[in-house]
């Protein structure tokens, strides 16, 4: 297999945007290319897009076609769409991971883009309801935030973790979000707001949650040839993986404390890489809710399991602790525009690895994670390195 | 302009013209809870399945499950739910017999909802679909 890097990246301010999802996607684009001196559209030889539910707000399918059009790439080797819900940005990355190791592809973008925001808030609400199982579970009303709260509350019951320990990693990323211009939320957030904020699902408050967000992402993807013309700090590829647990909440492991798949996919990952927890800088989880972020320490191998919520209390996951976890600001802090977000992760760890994070940069971060989910059963992983 | 509003409607094609697992919902109007079991292997399976992941076969006979179980875990959302479904609104796992069903309780006070409680099969009819089909859905109440 060739060895494959990131060479560009570039992110769309994310929010509840004035903008179209073609604008969107000519936001992140044109910042992704900027990224990149030298490189036109045109020298690209694939697409591959993260979108997960255009047909609902845009009224749009054929989504890589319209992307390639609007950005003047003419795909001669791969140009495809992922959906795969929370979860689609880095499937897309693998895929053109995968083109480009196989020597199918030389030099690809990969692009998340979601305009989630209605007219009508509420329906926003009810799209995000075709990610779980419509006949058995979203015919009830069911969205994300009670499956995440049932598997706090049984991290709570198991482990002691406490509504303290949920309302620091809201903290910790709210803070961290109001050091990126692209963020969201830029106001910061104190541990009194935190826990005083409305109760979404009990034990989940608001600003243990991320919020319905607008946004696109853009990462150039290239073969060790054409990285080395192209950047003197290519950001590599290391290892990657991916686990599926089940689709539906009754057929995830019973006790929804424990994420096995997210375990067995960040254990390919560091074999692939030849790397271990402790080896980890920075690393972008997927903290659409707070107990996500303390179940990925514990599952990802940062503490043992059990431990998340002290680790997160003892700042063992910010600045000056043992891996900078979410310096973005994570999804509550970002937002979680579905298909940019795994997108945006990658960008985050592009620009850490290559000490361009401005205020945000982890000092000297030499190895990078990505974890995106999409549910609590499946899980992608991806392990960036420097030179 | 006529409305179309299949893309907004929740609930699922419940009737034998769509969906070819309504003998669930028939049941389910009668006040029955049934699923599948698998004439391959045996295998009864939740929710109701037209190919079974154990022996991939495609042939299967309606059971009656216990039309009772208890609440394994349960949260309460108050804010934040889809059009048309409103807060506070009990989600819960009930365990009925070795199954895991994934529901809603109602009749309840959501501060008297807790784990181990026993509750009941409670039909609940929704929205008729656009052909004028009654629908329903296997929502629990306490026993
Ligand atoms: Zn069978």
């Amino acid at each position: 297999m060739r060895k494959v890097a990131l060479v560009g990246a570039g992110v769309s301010k994310f929010g509840v945007r004035k903008a179209t999802y073609r604008d969107l996607i000519w936001e992140a684009g044109k910042a992704c290319f900027d990224s990149v001196p030298g490189v036109r559209p045109k020298d690209l030889d694939g697409l591959v897009v993260g979108s997960v539910m255009p047909e609902r707000t845009a009224f749009q399918s054929h989504i890589s076609s319209l992307a390639a059009e609007a950005l003047g790439i003419r795909p001669s080797t791969l140009s495809a769409r992922t959906e795969h819900m929370c979860a689609s940005g880095t499937v897309g990355i693998r895929y053109a991971y995968a083109f480009i190791a196989a020597g199918l592809a030389d030099l690809v973008m990969v692009l998340g883009v979601e305009k989630l925001n209605q007219p009508q808030g509420e329906e926003a609400i009810l799209n995000m309801g075709t990610g779980v199982d419509r006949e058995w579970e979203a015919a009830f009303g069911l969205t994300a935030p009670p499956c995440f709260a049932l598997a706090a509350q049984r991290h709570m019951a198991e482990y002691g973790t406490t509504e303290q320990h949920f309302g620091l990693v809201g903290v910790k990323n709210h803070t961290h979000a109001s050091k990126n211009p692209n963020a969201h939320f830029q106001k910061g957030a104190t541990l009194d707001q935190v826990l005083g904020s409305r109760m979404i699902a009990s034990p989940l408050r608001l600003f243990m949650c991320s919020p319905i967000t607008d946004g696109a992402a853009a990462v150039i993807v290239a073969s060790e040839e054409r990285a080395r013309a192209l950047t003197d700090r290519p950001v590599w590829i290391r290892g990657t993986g991916q686990a599926l647990d089940g689709f539906q909440l009754t057929s995830l492991h019973e006790d929804y404390a424990h994420w096995p798949a997210l375990k067995r996919a960040g254990e390919a990952a560091y074999r692939m890489a030849g790397l271990e927890p402790k080896d980890v800088d920075v690393a972008e989880v997927h903290d659409c809710f707070a107990i996500a972020e303390i179940i990925a320490y514990e599952e990802l191998g940062f503490c043992k399991k059990g431990e998340g919520g002290a680790f997160v209390e003892a700042g063992r996951s910010d600045y000056g602790g043992d891996v900078v976890v979410n310096p973005r600001g994570g999804l509550m802090g970002c937002g979680h525009p579905l298909g940019a977000t795994g997108v945006a992760q990658a960008a985050e760890v592009w620009a850490q690895l290559r000490g361009e994070a401005g205020a945000r940069q982890v000092p000297d971060a030499a190895v990078g994670v990505t974890h995106n989910n999409s549910g609590m059963g499946e899980h992608v992983v991806m392990i960036y390195g420097r030179e | 302009m006529k409305t179309y509003f299949r893309a907004t409607d929740p609930y699922p094609l419940e009737a034998s013209d769509w969906n070819k697992l309504h003998g669930f919902y028939d049941a389910l109007a009668a006040g029955r809870l049934v699923s599948t079991r698998c004439d391959g292997c045996g295998h009864v399976a939740w929710p109701p399945r037209g190919f079974c992941p154990e022996c991939a076969s495609d042939r299967y006979t309606w059971v009656d499950l216990p039309a009772e179980g208890r609440i394994h875990g349960f949260t309460v959302q108050h804010a934040g739910l889809p059009a048309g479904f409103t807060g506070a609104r009990v989600f819960a796992i009930v365990k009925v017999d070795t199954h895991r069903i994934f529901s809603v309780i109602i009749d309840a006070d959501p501060s008297t909802v807790s784990i181990g409680q026993r509750v009941t099969l409670a039909p609940i009819r929704v929205d008729d679909d656009p052909k004028g089909n009654a629908r329903w859905l296997p929502a629990f109440r306490p026993a």
